[in-house]
Protein backbone atom coordinates (compact mmCIF):
# COMPACT_ATOMS: atom_id res chain seq x y z
CA UNK A 1 0.00 0.00 0.00
CA UNK A 2 1.76 3.29 -0.78
CA UNK A 3 1.48 5.57 2.06
CA UNK A 4 3.06 8.59 1.11
CA UNK A 5 1.32 11.55 1.65
CA UNK A 6 0.75 14.44 -0.89
CA UNK A 7 1.02 17.68 0.78
CA UNK A 8 -2.44 19.56 0.46
CA UNK A 9 -2.29 21.89 -1.97
CA UNK A 10 -2.09 25.88 -1.09
CA UNK A 11 -1.33 29.05 -3.04
CA UNK A 12 2.84 28.20 -1.54
CA UNK A 13 3.28 24.77 -2.57
CA UNK A 14 5.64 25.79 -5.22
CA UNK A 15 7.82 27.68 -3.04
CA UNK A 16 11.38 26.33 -3.15
CA UNK A 17 12.37 26.30 0.50
CA UNK A 18 16.39 25.59 0.07
CA UNK A 19 16.95 27.98 -3.33
CA UNK A 20 20.77 28.00 -2.26
CA UNK A 21 21.17 24.18 -2.68
CA UNK A 22 18.66 24.31 -5.74
CA UNK A 23 20.53 26.75 -7.20
CA UNK A 24 24.02 24.78 -6.59
CA UNK A 25 22.50 22.29 -8.09
CA UNK A 26 21.59 23.32 -11.56
CA UNK A 27 25.05 24.82 -11.54
CA UNK A 28 26.90 21.99 -10.86
CA UNK A 29 24.76 19.77 -13.12
CA UNK A 30 25.97 22.92 -16.10
CA UNK A 31 29.53 22.38 -15.41
CA UNK A 32 29.23 18.67 -15.91
CA UNK A 33 26.87 19.03 -18.83
CA UNK A 34 28.67 21.37 -20.67
CA UNK A 35 32.51 20.33 -20.04
CA UNK A 36 31.72 16.76 -19.79
CA UNK A 37 28.70 16.07 -21.93
CA UNK A 38 28.83 18.49 -24.31
CA UNK A 39 33.15 19.19 -23.95
CA UNK A 40 32.49 22.93 -24.18
CA UNK A 41 34.09 25.87 -22.84
CA UNK A 42 31.92 28.57 -21.36
CA UNK A 43 28.71 29.50 -22.69
CA UNK A 44 27.04 31.89 -25.30
CA UNK A 45 23.00 33.21 -24.12
CA UNK A 46 21.10 35.22 -25.63
CA UNK A 47 19.35 37.85 -23.47
CA UNK A 48 16.47 40.11 -23.84
CA UNK A 49 15.78 41.36 -20.17
CA UNK A 50 13.14 39.05 -19.27
CA UNK A 51 12.79 37.01 -16.38
CA UNK A 52 14.13 33.38 -17.99
CA UNK A 53 17.16 34.67 -19.81
CA UNK A 54 18.18 36.45 -16.82
CA UNK A 55 18.15 33.88 -14.35
CA UNK A 56 19.95 31.75 -16.98
CA UNK A 57 22.67 34.59 -17.04
CA UNK A 58 23.03 34.54 -13.42
CA UNK A 59 23.07 30.84 -13.45
CA UNK A 60 25.80 30.68 -16.53
CA UNK A 61 27.84 33.36 -14.75
CA UNK A 62 28.30 31.11 -11.29
CA UNK A 63 28.59 27.74 -12.94
CA UNK A 64 31.62 28.76 -15.85
CA UNK A 65 32.50 32.55 -13.83
CA UNK A 66 31.98 35.41 -15.97
CA UNK A 67 34.78 35.78 -18.31
CA UNK A 68 33.92 32.53 -19.65
CA UNK A 69 30.02 33.34 -20.69
CA UNK A 70 29.27 35.56 -24.00
CA UNK A 71 25.47 37.43 -23.28
CA UNK A 72 24.26 38.56 -26.73
CA UNK A 73 21.36 40.72 -27.33
CA UNK A 74 19.64 40.20 -30.41
CA UNK A 75 17.00 42.86 -31.37
CA UNK A 76 15.19 43.62 -34.33
CA UNK A 77 12.66 46.23 -35.32
CA UNK A 78 9.84 45.40 -33.41
CA UNK A 79 11.80 44.65 -29.90
CA UNK A 80 11.26 47.41 -26.97
CA UNK A 81 14.23 49.51 -26.26
CA UNK A 82 13.14 48.60 -22.59
CA UNK A 83 14.44 44.91 -23.08
CA UNK A 84 17.69 46.51 -24.66
CA UNK A 85 18.49 48.67 -21.28
CA UNK A 86 17.60 45.89 -19.15
CA UNK A 87 19.66 43.01 -21.09
CA UNK A 88 22.60 45.12 -20.43
CA UNK A 89 22.13 46.47 -16.83
CA UNK A 90 21.96 42.22 -16.33
CA UNK A 91 25.15 41.56 -18.06
CA UNK A 92 26.80 44.34 -15.68
CA UNK A 93 25.19 42.84 -12.55
CA UNK A 94 26.84 39.85 -12.83
CA UNK A 95 30.47 40.97 -14.42
CA UNK A 96 29.79 39.51 -17.78
CA UNK A 97 31.86 41.97 -20.34
CA UNK A 98 31.21 40.04 -23.12
CA UNK A 99 28.59 41.32 -24.04
CA UNK A 100 27.47 42.11 -28.04
CA UNK A 101 24.15 43.58 -30.06
CA UNK A 102 23.52 41.49 -32.95
CA UNK A 103 20.69 43.25 -35.01
CA UNK A 104 18.62 40.66 -37.08
CA UNK A 105 16.44 43.39 -38.74
CA UNK A 106 18.48 42.87 -42.31
CA UNK A 107 18.52 39.08 -41.70
CA UNK A 108 14.72 39.47 -41.14
CA UNK A 109 14.01 41.40 -44.18
CA UNK A 110 15.81 38.60 -46.09
CA UNK A 111 13.94 36.27 -44.86
CA UNK A 112 10.68 38.40 -45.76
CA UNK A 113 9.48 38.23 -42.25
CA UNK A 114 7.43 41.52 -41.69
CA UNK A 115 6.65 41.54 -45.25
CA UNK A 116 5.39 37.94 -45.10
CA UNK A 117 3.68 38.72 -41.88
CA UNK A 118 1.79 41.96 -42.67
CA UNK A 119 0.63 40.53 -46.24
CA UNK A 120 -1.80 37.95 -43.98
CA UNK A 121 -2.70 40.61 -41.85
CA UNK A 122 -4.01 42.46 -44.52
CA UNK A 123 -6.09 40.25 -45.56
CA UNK A 124 -7.58 39.80 -42.32
CA UNK A 125 -7.90 43.65 -41.75
CA UNK A 126 -7.82 45.00 -45.12
CA UNK A 127 -6.82 48.90 -44.20
CA UNK A 128 -3.85 48.09 -41.82
CA UNK A 129 -0.83 49.98 -42.73
CA UNK A 130 2.08 48.71 -41.24
CA UNK A 131 4.16 52.13 -41.41
CA UNK A 132 1.54 53.13 -38.39
CA UNK A 133 -0.36 50.38 -37.32
CA UNK A 134 0.84 48.43 -34.34
CA UNK A 135 -0.33 44.33 -34.15
CA UNK A 136 -0.22 41.47 -31.86
CA UNK A 137 -2.02 38.15 -31.88
CA UNK A 138 -3.68 37.01 -28.60
CA UNK A 139 -6.02 34.45 -27.45
CA UNK A 140 -9.43 36.11 -26.45
CA UNK A 141 -11.21 32.89 -24.85
CA UNK A 142 -11.79 32.14 -21.11
CA UNK A 143 -8.86 29.90 -20.66
CA UNK A 144 -11.99 27.88 -18.37
CA UNK A 145 -13.62 27.00 -21.19
CA UNK A 146 -14.09 23.32 -22.87
CA UNK A 147 -13.17 24.47 -26.59
CA UNK A 148 -9.62 24.99 -27.71
CA UNK A 149 -8.78 28.49 -27.86
CA UNK A 150 -8.34 30.44 -31.06
CA UNK A 151 -6.06 33.28 -31.97
CA UNK A 152 -7.22 36.93 -33.05
CA UNK A 153 -5.77 39.51 -34.62
CA UNK A 154 -5.57 43.06 -33.12
CA UNK A 155 -4.66 46.57 -35.38
CA UNK A 156 -4.09 49.08 -32.98
CA UNK A 157 -4.53 52.62 -34.59
CA UNK A 158 -2.22 55.74 -33.90
CA UNK A 159 -4.93 57.03 -32.29
CA UNK A 160 -5.19 54.39 -30.23
CA UNK A 161 -8.29 52.50 -31.72
CA UNK A 162 -8.18 49.30 -31.58
CA UNK A 163 -9.76 46.51 -34.16
CA UNK A 164 -9.64 42.61 -33.45
CA UNK A 165 -10.89 39.37 -35.83
CA UNK A 166 -10.58 36.41 -35.36
CA UNK A 167 -7.72 35.06 -37.31
CA UNK A 168 -8.68 32.28 -40.30
CA UNK A 169 -6.50 29.26 -40.50
CA UNK A 170 -3.89 30.47 -42.92
CA UNK A 171 -3.53 34.10 -42.09
CA UNK A 172 -2.85 32.26 -38.55
CA UNK A 173 -0.66 29.69 -39.89
CA UNK A 174 1.06 32.61 -42.43
CA UNK A 175 1.59 35.07 -39.45
CA UNK A 176 3.46 32.29 -36.73
CA UNK A 177 5.30 30.91 -39.61
CA UNK A 178 6.53 34.74 -40.51
CA UNK A 179 7.11 35.35 -37.07
CA UNK A 180 9.41 32.47 -36.37
CA UNK A 181 11.91 33.76 -38.42
CA UNK A 182 12.76 35.81 -35.24
CA UNK A 183 13.27 32.90 -32.63
CA UNK A 184 15.15 30.83 -35.43
CA UNK A 185 17.41 34.21 -36.96
CA UNK A 186 18.36 34.72 -33.22
CA UNK A 187 19.29 30.51 -32.93
CA UNK A 188 21.64 30.48 -35.99
CA UNK A 189 23.40 33.88 -34.27
CA UNK A 190 23.56 32.33 -31.42
CA UNK A 191 25.00 29.16 -32.59
CA UNK A 192 27.87 31.20 -34.83
CA UNK A 193 29.10 32.57 -31.74
CA UNK A 194 29.02 29.55 -29.45
CA UNK A 195 30.99 27.88 -32.68
CA UNK A 196 33.32 30.87 -32.80
CA UNK A 197 34.22 30.30 -29.21
CA UNK A 198 33.77 26.57 -28.71
CA UNK A 199 30.95 27.28 -26.46
CA UNK A 200 27.69 25.92 -25.73
CA UNK A 201 24.22 27.85 -26.09
CA UNK A 202 22.54 28.04 -23.24
CA UNK A 203 19.11 27.54 -23.62
CA UNK A 204 16.10 29.78 -21.53
CA UNK A 205 12.69 27.89 -21.70
CA UNK A 206 11.05 27.09 -18.73
CA UNK A 207 8.80 24.13 -17.01
CA UNK A 208 5.81 25.83 -18.65
CA UNK A 209 7.22 26.65 -22.62
CA UNK A 210 9.02 23.14 -23.09
CA UNK A 211 5.84 21.26 -21.57
CA UNK A 212 3.05 23.51 -23.21
CA UNK A 213 4.68 24.04 -26.53
CA UNK A 214 4.83 27.94 -26.05
CA UNK A 215 8.92 27.92 -28.02
CA UNK A 216 9.65 27.84 -31.66
CA UNK A 217 10.89 24.75 -32.93
CA UNK A 218 14.26 24.86 -33.83
CA UNK A 219 13.97 28.60 -32.86
CA UNK A 220 14.66 29.50 -29.01
CA UNK A 221 13.86 25.38 -28.66
CA UNK A 222 17.13 25.18 -30.32
CA UNK A 223 19.98 25.05 -27.83
CA UNK A 224 22.67 22.52 -26.13
CA UNK A 225 21.22 22.74 -22.51
CA UNK A 226 18.24 24.13 -20.72
CA UNK A 227 19.01 24.66 -17.28
CA UNK A 228 15.28 26.16 -16.16
CA UNK A 229 13.61 23.45 -18.34
CA UNK A 230 12.06 22.13 -15.15
CA UNK A 231 10.91 24.53 -13.60
CA UNK A 232 7.79 26.16 -13.25
CA UNK A 233 8.06 30.50 -13.91
CA UNK A 234 7.35 31.05 -10.32
CA UNK A 235 10.54 29.13 -9.13
CA UNK A 236 12.39 30.97 -11.83
CA UNK A 237 11.58 34.46 -10.28
CA UNK A 238 12.53 32.83 -7.41
CA UNK A 239 16.00 31.85 -8.60
CA UNK A 240 16.55 34.83 -9.82
CA UNK A 241 15.62 36.94 -7.22
CA UNK A 242 17.84 34.84 -4.95
CA UNK A 243 20.86 35.40 -7.37
CA UNK A 244 20.59 39.14 -7.32
CA UNK A 245 19.00 39.67 -10.94
CA UNK A 246 18.13 43.63 -11.33
CA UNK A 247 14.65 44.41 -9.65
CA UNK A 248 13.51 46.41 -12.80
CA UNK A 249 13.67 42.97 -14.74
CA UNK A 250 11.81 41.15 -11.80
CA UNK A 251 8.79 43.88 -11.66
CA UNK A 252 8.56 43.23 -15.48
CA UNK A 253 5.45 41.60 -16.51
CA UNK A 254 6.81 38.74 -19.03
CA UNK A 255 5.93 39.44 -22.87
CA UNK A 256 6.60 38.13 -26.26
CA UNK A 257 8.38 41.04 -27.38
CA UNK A 258 7.58 39.43 -31.20
CA UNK A 259 4.80 41.76 -32.34
CA UNK A 260 4.93 45.79 -32.91
CA UNK A 261 1.80 46.18 -30.51
CA UNK A 262 3.32 45.42 -26.76
CA UNK A 263 1.84 41.78 -25.78
CA UNK A 264 1.83 40.11 -22.71
CA UNK A 265 2.36 36.69 -22.80
CA UNK A 266 -0.77 35.85 -20.85
CA UNK A 267 -2.58 37.41 -23.93
CA UNK A 268 -0.68 35.56 -26.19
CA UNK A 269 -0.74 32.23 -25.09
CA UNK A 270 -1.24 31.35 -21.50
CA UNK A 271 -4.67 33.25 -21.14
CA UNK A 272 -4.07 33.34 -17.06
CA UNK A 273 -0.74 35.24 -15.07
CA UNK A 274 1.78 32.80 -14.65
CA UNK A 275 1.38 32.38 -10.80
CA UNK A 276 -1.96 30.86 -11.50
CA UNK A 277 -1.39 29.32 -14.48
CA UNK A 278 1.83 26.98 -12.54
CA UNK A 279 -0.41 26.44 -9.56
CA UNK A 280 -2.64 24.79 -12.16
CA UNK A 281 -0.03 23.14 -13.86
CA UNK A 282 1.57 21.72 -10.38
CA UNK A 283 -1.86 20.22 -9.37
CA UNK A 284 -2.71 18.42 -12.80
CA UNK A 285 0.53 17.10 -13.07
CA UNK A 286 0.81 15.91 -9.47
CA UNK A 287 -3.06 14.64 -9.48
CA UNK A 288 -4.88 17.05 -6.89
CA UNK A 289 -8.15 16.94 -7.87
CA UNK A 290 -10.27 19.86 -9.57
CA UNK A 291 -12.28 20.21 -6.45
CA UNK A 292 -9.25 20.31 -3.94
CA UNK A 293 -7.48 23.22 -6.58
CA UNK A 294 -10.97 24.85 -7.00
CA UNK A 295 -11.20 25.46 -3.08
CA UNK A 296 -7.76 27.17 -2.98
CA UNK A 297 -7.82 28.77 -6.41
CA UNK A 298 -11.34 30.30 -6.09
CA UNK A 299 -12.75 28.95 -9.32
CA UNK A 300 -15.64 26.25 -9.43
CA UNK A 301 -14.37 22.27 -9.75
CA UNK A 302 -15.69 22.89 -13.39
CA UNK A 303 -13.84 24.98 -14.44
CA UNK A 304 -10.43 23.89 -13.45
CA UNK A 305 -11.38 20.64 -15.07
CA UNK A 306 -11.61 22.72 -18.06
CA UNK A 307 -8.14 24.19 -16.83
CA UNK A 308 -7.14 21.13 -16.76
CA UNK A 309 -8.35 19.67 -20.03
CA UNK A 310 -6.84 22.53 -21.90
CA UNK A 311 -3.45 22.15 -20.53
CA UNK A 312 -3.60 18.26 -21.61
CA UNK A 313 -4.81 19.55 -24.97
CA UNK A 314 -1.98 22.16 -24.85
CA UNK A 315 0.59 19.69 -23.97
CA UNK A 316 -0.24 16.57 -26.38
CA UNK A 317 -0.76 18.81 -29.68
CA UNK A 318 2.51 20.79 -29.23
CA UNK A 319 4.40 17.30 -28.84
CA UNK A 320 5.41 17.59 -32.15
CA UNK A 321 7.71 20.43 -31.10
CA UNK A 322 9.75 18.56 -28.74
CA UNK A 323 9.95 15.43 -31.18
CA UNK A 324 13.38 14.25 -32.83
CA UNK A 325 13.49 14.11 -35.92
CA UNK A 326 12.12 10.44 -37.12
CA UNK A 327 13.79 7.73 -39.03
CA UNK B 1 -34.96 17.79 -43.13
CA UNK B 2 -33.05 16.85 -45.94
CA UNK B 3 -30.97 19.76 -45.73
CA UNK B 4 -29.80 19.31 -42.15
CA UNK B 5 -29.29 15.66 -42.76
CA UNK B 6 -27.20 16.67 -45.68
CA UNK B 7 -25.41 19.36 -43.77
CA UNK B 8 -24.76 16.65 -41.23
CA UNK B 9 -23.18 14.15 -43.58
CA UNK B 10 -20.75 16.87 -45.20
CA UNK B 11 -19.47 17.99 -41.74
CA UNK B 12 -19.10 14.10 -40.74
CA UNK B 13 -17.50 13.01 -43.81
CA UNK B 14 -14.93 16.46 -43.00
CA UNK B 15 -14.35 15.08 -40.00
CA UNK B 16 -13.50 11.45 -40.79
CA UNK B 17 -11.58 12.87 -43.97
CA UNK B 18 -9.50 15.37 -41.73
CA UNK B 19 -8.45 12.80 -38.30
CA UNK B 20 -8.03 9.36 -39.77
CA UNK B 21 -10.57 8.73 -37.35
CA UNK B 22 -13.11 5.33 -37.52
CA UNK B 23 -16.52 5.81 -38.58
CA UNK B 24 -18.15 3.98 -35.36
CA UNK B 25 -16.02 6.87 -32.80
CA UNK B 26 -18.07 10.02 -34.55
CA UNK B 27 -21.60 9.88 -33.67
CA UNK B 28 -23.58 12.74 -34.11
CA UNK B 29 -23.34 13.08 -30.14
CA UNK B 30 -19.67 12.86 -29.76
CA UNK B 31 -18.05 15.63 -28.06
CA UNK B 32 -15.22 16.00 -30.94
CA UNK B 33 -12.79 18.57 -28.88
CA UNK B 34 -13.58 17.04 -25.33
CA UNK B 35 -12.71 13.33 -27.28
CA UNK B 36 -9.90 14.84 -29.01
CA UNK B 37 -10.99 14.30 -32.22
CA UNK B 38 -10.19 17.76 -33.31
CA UNK B 39 -7.28 19.72 -31.34
CA UNK B 40 -7.32 23.69 -31.29
CA UNK B 41 -5.84 23.49 -35.09
CA UNK B 42 -8.62 21.30 -36.07
CA UNK B 43 -11.30 23.78 -34.73
CA UNK B 44 -9.26 26.63 -36.85
CA UNK B 45 -9.63 23.96 -40.25
CA UNK B 46 -13.68 23.65 -39.48
CA UNK B 47 -14.49 26.93 -39.21
CA UNK B 48 -12.25 27.19 -42.36
CA UNK B 49 -14.35 24.19 -43.90
CA UNK B 50 -17.89 26.31 -42.41
CA UNK B 51 -17.02 29.09 -44.48
CA UNK B 52 -15.97 27.65 -47.72
CA UNK B 53 -18.83 25.04 -47.61
CA UNK B 54 -21.60 26.37 -46.44
CA UNK B 55 -20.46 30.23 -46.70
CA UNK B 56 -20.61 30.87 -42.71
CA UNK B 57 -18.14 33.49 -41.24
CA UNK B 58 -17.70 33.03 -37.71
CA UNK B 59 -17.29 35.77 -35.17
CA UNK B 60 -15.72 35.85 -32.05
CA UNK B 61 -18.34 36.14 -29.35
CA UNK B 62 -19.61 32.95 -31.70
CA UNK B 63 -16.29 30.78 -30.66
CA UNK B 64 -18.36 29.13 -27.73
CA UNK B 65 -18.62 25.39 -26.93
CA UNK B 66 -22.24 25.32 -27.50
CA UNK B 67 -21.63 25.77 -31.30
CA UNK B 68 -19.22 23.50 -31.88
CA UNK B 69 -18.87 20.82 -29.37
CA UNK B 70 -20.36 17.87 -31.23
CA UNK B 71 -21.85 17.46 -35.02
CA UNK B 72 -25.33 18.30 -33.76
CA UNK B 73 -24.43 21.73 -32.63
CA UNK B 74 -22.03 22.54 -35.52
CA UNK B 75 -25.31 21.94 -37.23
CA UNK B 76 -27.49 23.74 -35.36
CA UNK B 77 -25.15 26.63 -35.27
CA UNK B 78 -25.08 26.83 -39.52
CA UNK B 79 -29.01 26.43 -39.43
CA UNK B 80 -29.23 29.90 -37.25
CA UNK B 81 -26.38 31.41 -39.40
CA UNK B 82 -28.29 30.31 -42.46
Amino acid sequence: MNTTLKKPFTKDILHIDDIESVCNEIIAKMRTDVAKKLQRRGAVIGISGGIDSSACLALSAKAFGPKNVTAIMLPEQDSSDDSRNLAEELAAAFGVTQTLVENITGALEGFGCYRRRDEAISRVITDFDPSVDKSKIEIKQDPASSLPPAFSITVIRPNGEEVSKLLPVKEYLQIVAASNFKQRSRMSMLYYHAERLHAAVIGTPNKHEVQQGFFVKYGDGGADVMPIGHLYKTQVYQIAAHLGVPQGILDRTPTTDTYTAEQTQEDFFYQMPHKEMDLYWYGWENGYSAEEVSKVMGRTAEEVENIYKNMERKQKTTEYLRMKPIF
Amino acid sequence: MLQVIETKNKIREYILESTFDDVENITDETLIFEKGVLDSMGLLFLIEFLKEEFGITTNDDELVVENFESINNIVAFIENKL
